[in-house]
């Protein structure tokens, strides 16, 4: 049974409505006699979909750049505005490292359906596939949640913050498998990194006290305990001729990509659940399906197949979308394409090679000229039915 | 239909959580040298500057190039770092024990500034060390870490490959007198070495005996007298023994001859001595009484050289 830190917090979440998950076809049918289901359907969804929640948020941060003024961001709760107000510089790390987050979630989703695509000038910044209690949901509150201690983790020791510095508690002697070590340079203050994300983060979902709201805090936990996860030790040897007989060493954040890695896989082994009746914890969401563990990403409801553009879904659709000829993989024309086929464009590109070292000093290099087919997927037939709706 | 789809998401969830439920835990140490990544160290370490290569950093004014980049390919973060750790690496230049040994150490101290860090080849970093190891380790130095060749990458279009050590000697080889008896003429150089030498004996020799490749030296009961104790116990002075690293199979004037006294000055590595100077006792020698005598006040510099010797060949 799975208990969230802060019981008094949890015992006051009640569950405000219970989510159906809605079961879709694999193959989707576009004859009229199924188009009218299909409408119903889309109906059925938008009621249950609409008057789930507020759809902004403060990703919206990422987009404004340097000058981030609270009161443009309009996803942000009243904490949330007040902690924006009294450390903005704290913001504009947020804000660079929402850019991070997004760039390494669009890495991680490259070959798939969906690819964390973020609309221009949206507030939502993702559109309607994050009011989904989807897997992909659960992926974007964990790596965005991860990326903000992450962006707060790395001013704190470059200096930009003045609330923190390196970790002043890490300090004196020390020693690990290969002697003894000082303490020394900069260690990574992620202690407060995780503070602080944890107060501006979650601070919505604790307003919000329905189920959603629950999987959006075990979610966010989860990308804050990733990233701890990566801390490493490194070390600089300036002994006598740079023996390593004496070492300085420090705790360092390793590279985001290390955390977007495992919480993608975190994301492939994801487990759907539902919450109690209490709403206070996580059951399973059938018979024989595993139980979640603090470690694991969580969601409520089924992904759609994202394979045409749904507004109500938030589906933009893979028309237009590069795909892979010869791959079995989600990249591949079959899978990517859903089925529809691909178009083919040849395409010429010129690039530096043959680049050689040459005393005393300098790099030379030639251009070479490589022509290449690119794939793209067709558009679905009978787009014009589809805009209609 | 339905079913059966969500039998199979149910069966990759789990196979996927057994794989990923127990990820490995595990400390990690990065030790610099050459890795994969265009940026090593921190990933978000502010960008490479480049900047003139000043003319107090002597290991590198003169390599071929004016412009290094900092962080350096060590992960010296600022110039003083970068001089203060090359400083150690002069006396070895100055022994011309590789005629790339400056090409090697200069392309990771103060590496050329271009678009793309320039690592030194392996082959590269094997010349120097096959020619410079032997003669660190007569002074009780191993080869550091940092310059392991492993880390270096093979030979490619995209690393500093061996540059002068192809052309023919410029003088017909001889062989060399051994590092431990080049001489040192002024009592400012006697003291340097007495600097880097952890103790000063004078002493008696009573004989010298041949052990795998160096040159051991068994000291006298008698006549001995410590100059500068440094790690040395009392017990240790009773039966001395001094190792010549490397010292097996080149000449040494000084020890041709064994009767009378010695000025000998060394290092204690592993429990074992190891010879670093030797000199015949001459009372009548003005510049050795001198350093003798002011040993003390002679201001040693804190990083001080590993070995101080001659840079003139023989």
């Amino acid at each position: 049974m799975l208990k969230l830190q802060g019981e008094d917090e949890a015992a006051q979440l009640a569950p405000r409505r219970a989510r159906v998950p809605v079961p879709r076809p694999t193959a989707p049918d576009v004859s009229p006699s199924s188009a009218r289901l299909g409408l119903a359907c889309l109906l059925l969804l938008l009621l249950l979909t609409l008057p789930a929640r507020v759809d902004t948020s403060w990703w919206y941060i990422g987009a404004l750049g340097a000058r981030v003024i609270c009161d443009n961001i309009p996803g942000l709760v009243s904490r949330q505005r007040q902690l924006c107000q009294r450390y903005p510089d704290i913001m504009r790390s947020v804000g660079e490292g929402a850019r991070e987050w997004i760039r390494e979630c669009q890495h991680q989703f490259r070959h798939h359906r969906w690819n964390c695509t973020t609309l221009d000038r949206d507030h939502t910044v993702f559109g309607r596939a994050m009011l989904r209690s989807s897997r992909e949901a659960a992926f974007v509150y964990a790596i965005s949640s991860a990326g903000v201690v992450h962006a707060i983790t790395r001013a704190c020791s470059q200096g930009e913050l003045s609330v923190c510095s390196c970790d002043p508690y890490t300090r004196g002697r020390h020693h690990d498998q290969r002697g003894d070590f000082d303490w020394g340079g900069c260690s990574d203050n992620i202690h407060y990194g995780v503070r602080f994300a944890k107060a501006f983060v979650d601070a919505k979902e604790k307003r919000l006290k329905d189920a959603r709201a629950l999987m959006n805090l075990h979610n966010n936990r989860c990308g804050r305990t990733a990233v701890r996860r990566f801390l490493k030790l490194e070390c600089k040897c300036h002994g006598v001729s740079g023996s390593c007989t004496l070492r300085t060493c420090w705790r360092a954040l390793s590279d985001f990509r290390r955390t977007g890695d495992y919480l993608r896989r975190r994301y492939d082994g994801a487990v759907q659940v539902t919450a109690t009746q209490d709403g206070a914890n996580f059951t399973a969401a059938r018979q024989g399906y595993r139980h979640a563990t603090r470690t694991d990403l969580v969601y409520f409801d089924n992904s759609p197949d994202y394979c045409v553009l749904d507004k109500a879904a938030g589906s933009l659709g893979t028309a237009g979308r590069v795909c892979s000829k010869t791959s079995k993989g989600t990249d591949g024309c079959e899978i990517m394409c859903c089925g529809r086929g691909y178009d083919t464009t040849r395409v010429t590109r010129v690039t530096q090679c043959e680049c050689k070292f040459h005393w005393c000093c300098a790099v030379r290099c030639k251009e070479c000229r490589n022509t290449v087919d690119v794939h793209t997927c067709k558009a679905p037939k009978k787009a014009e039915w589809l805009d209609q709706t | 239909m339905w079913v059966a789809w969500s039998a199979r998401t149910a069966a990759l969830a789990l196979l996927l959580g057994a794989l990923h439920g127990a990820p490995t835990r595990g400390q990690e140490y990065d030790y610099y040298g050459w890795q994969a990544e265009p940026l090593h160290g921190r990933s978000y370490s502010k960008p490479p500057q480049c900047l003139d290569i000043p003319a107090d950093l002597p290991l590198c004014h003169t390599v071929g190039y004016k412009r290094m980049r900092l962080p350096n390919l060590l992960e010296h973060e600022s110039l003083a770092e970068v001089k203060q750790q090359a400083s150690s690496w002069l006396p070895l230049l100055a022994k011309r024990c590789h005629s790339d040994t400056q090409v090697f150490l200069c392309s990771l101290f103060a590496p050329v500034c271009l678009d793309r860090p320039i690592y030194p080849c392996r082959s590269l970093c094997e010349a120097a060390r096959a020619g410079c190891a032997p003669l660190m380790e007569a002074y009780g130095f191993p080869w550091p870490e940092m310059l392991h060749c492993h880390k270096f990458p093979l030979d490619n279009d995209l690393c500093i490959a061996v540059q002068f050590g192809h052309l023919p000697a410029t003088a017909p080889p001889v062989t060399k007198i051994c590092a431990q008896c080049e001489m040192e003429h002024s009592a400012d150089g006697l003291m340097e070495q007495m600097c880097s030498s952890d103790f000063v004996v004078k002493m008696r020799i009573k004989e010298i005996k041949i052990d795998n490749g160096d040159r051991k030296l068994i000291g006298a009961q008698k006549k001995k007298k410590l100059l500068k104790a440094g790690p040395l116990k009392r017990k240790d002075t009773k039966k001395l023994v001094l190792h010549m690293k490397n010292g097996a199979s080149c000449p040494c004037p000084q020890l041709d001859n064994l009767t009378g006294s010695f000025l000998v000055m060394g290092r204690k590595v592993e429990g074992q001595l190891l010879l670093t100077a030797v000199y015949r006792w001459d009372k009548k020698n003005k510049e050795m009484k001198f350093a003798v005598k002011f040993m003390f006040s002679y201001p040693c510099s804190l990083y001080y050289p590993f070995f101080y010797g001659a840079a003139e060949p023989h």
